[in-house]
């Protein structure tokens, strides 16, 4: 089980979640925060998550874990995140020894949690007058129609090279190893749009800044683009700080994994 | 865009039917490419599409409705969330993280591959496979094969468009098509 911070808006303040039995804390990169009851106690490791390690963590006794959290005082809000958060899978070692994936698709084999999911995004922005919804590819395309829908937007697929049929215009972004490329169909966007983009999760937040250069007219000769009002997904993983690199444009998530 | 010939039609269809973009020689020459980017940017048709599968749909018992990888992965969702189903992507070969099993099926030059996840679904479950076409129905074939291999029992194939002279309608073991729209 991973324990996660969930995150919205406004008020800070520390609740107990007692009630989640094992210890099993997941992260991106180096550090691993144990916390008790007792106190935090901080442990650095150079490389995350030996499986070896790990075990010995669920091995260690339960106890009630503490977390930061902003939220929203509505109780039923609370089951909701709390819902998503335990319905996410952890995978270890995916793609590659040393990443804990976090898998969705156990998130949408409970109908009530992706309802929830949905919800929580449609209730922010029906009265924002959204009128593109933007999907990366692929698990994008699994969120932002249903959003689309519910607040009466158009989607539009951000996918990769040669995928559109049409016309394309196209950004170029970094991985780890090399570079990709995103692509969006011409005319998808108008001049005063306004545009959400969606993903199921920001880690460096590479892609999604590519997303908003291509919404935003940026790759275009032509400069027609849309505003982009928000970036939204599932779940960040802070560590990475993909946030500070989406141009000043604001993030919002449900979860956030630590 | 044709629609079907003899049956009595839906008047949402018309609309969505013209939503559909045809861009010639894509992914090469002589090829019509059905374009559904296009609806998707039309509110009230992406919405009719939805709608049309989901009344169809509901209070059949339906628990699975699995999508393929991509454009299922935008006509599946909303239907699962509607009917109340579970969502299972079927996906390309090495995205899904967890233990998968796999499918070989046949393209035009060579073969690919579909998996799915281990446990999305239980013997038993009555699942809806959704992509936004069929043309020889090798993918829809190999999803069949997924689901049924996982011991669920396929109650059918939903598609935006067929190409009926693809002939994928008889590739899909006896299961049925259900379609909105033919493109000839």
């Amino acid at each position: 089980m991973i324990f996660y911070q969930t995150t919205h808006d406004k008020t800070d303040s520390n609740i107990d979640l007692a009630g989640f039995n094992q210890t099993f804390l997941c992260f991106g990169r180096s550090k691993i925060q144990v916390r008790t009851n007792l106190g935090l106690l901080s442990l650095l490791f150079p490389s995350l998550s030996s499986r070896p390690y790990l075990s010995l963590l669920r091995l260690a006794k339960p106890f009630p874990l503490i977390c930061k959290r902003s939220m929203a005082s509505d109780g039923a809000e609370d089951h909701r995140l709390r819902r998503i958060a335990s319905s996410i899978r952890v995978i270890p070692d995916f793609p590659k020894p040393g990443i804990l994936f976090q898998d969705i698709t156990t998130l949408l084999l409970d109908p009530e949690a992706f309802r929830d999911t949905i919800d929580m995004f449609v209730e922010r922005y029906r009265d924002k007058e959204i009128s593109v919804v933007a999907g990366i590819e692929a698990r994008g395309f699994i969120f932002g129609p249903p959003i689309a829908l519910a607040i009466g937007a158009k989607f539009v697929p951000m996918r990769k090279p040669k995928k559109l049929p049409g016309e394309v215009i196209s950004e170029e972004y970094s991985l780890e190893y090399g570079t990709d490329k995103m692509e969006m169909h011409v005319g998808a966007v108008q001049e005063g749009d306004r545009a959400l983009v969606i993903d199921d999760l920001i880690a460096t937040g590479g892609t999604l800044a590519a997303a908003m250069r291509l919404l935003g007219g940026f790759s275009s000769t032509d400069r027609v683009g849309a505003e982009v009002v928000e970036c939204a997904c599932v779940i960040e993983l802070p560590e990475l700080k993909g946030r500070d690199k989406l141009g000043g444009r604001p993030l919002f998530v449900l979860v956030k994994a630590v | 865009m044709a629609v079907r010939e003899g049956k009595e039609q839906d008047p949402r269809i018309p609309r969505i039917a013209s939503s559909i973009r045809v861009v010639p020689d894509f992914p090469k020459k002589g090829i019509m490419f059905q374009d559904i980017t296009t609806l998707l940017l039309d509110p009230k048709a992406f919405k009719d599409t939805v709608d049309l599968f989901v009344e169809r749909y509901t209070g059949r018992d339906i628990s699975v409705v699995a999508g393929v990888e991509a454009r299922g992965f935008i006509f599946g969702p909303p239907i699962a969330l509607a009917i109340g189903a579970k969502f299972v992507p079927l996906r390309k070969p090495k995205k899904l993280p967890g233990e998968v099993i796999s499918e070989n099926y046949v393209l035009e030059y060579g073969t690919d591959c579909l998996e799915m996840h281990v446990g999305a679904v239980q013997p038993g479950e009555r699942a809806l496979v959704v992509d936004d076409l069929v043309a020889t129905g090798g993918t829809l074939c190999a999803a069949i094969s997924l689901l049924e291999r996982a011991g669920a029992e396929v109650v059918e194939c939903a598609c935006v468009i067929e190409l009926p002279e693809l002939k994928g309608r008889e590739r899909l073991n006896g299961k049925n098509l259900y379609i909105l729209m033919e493109s000839h």
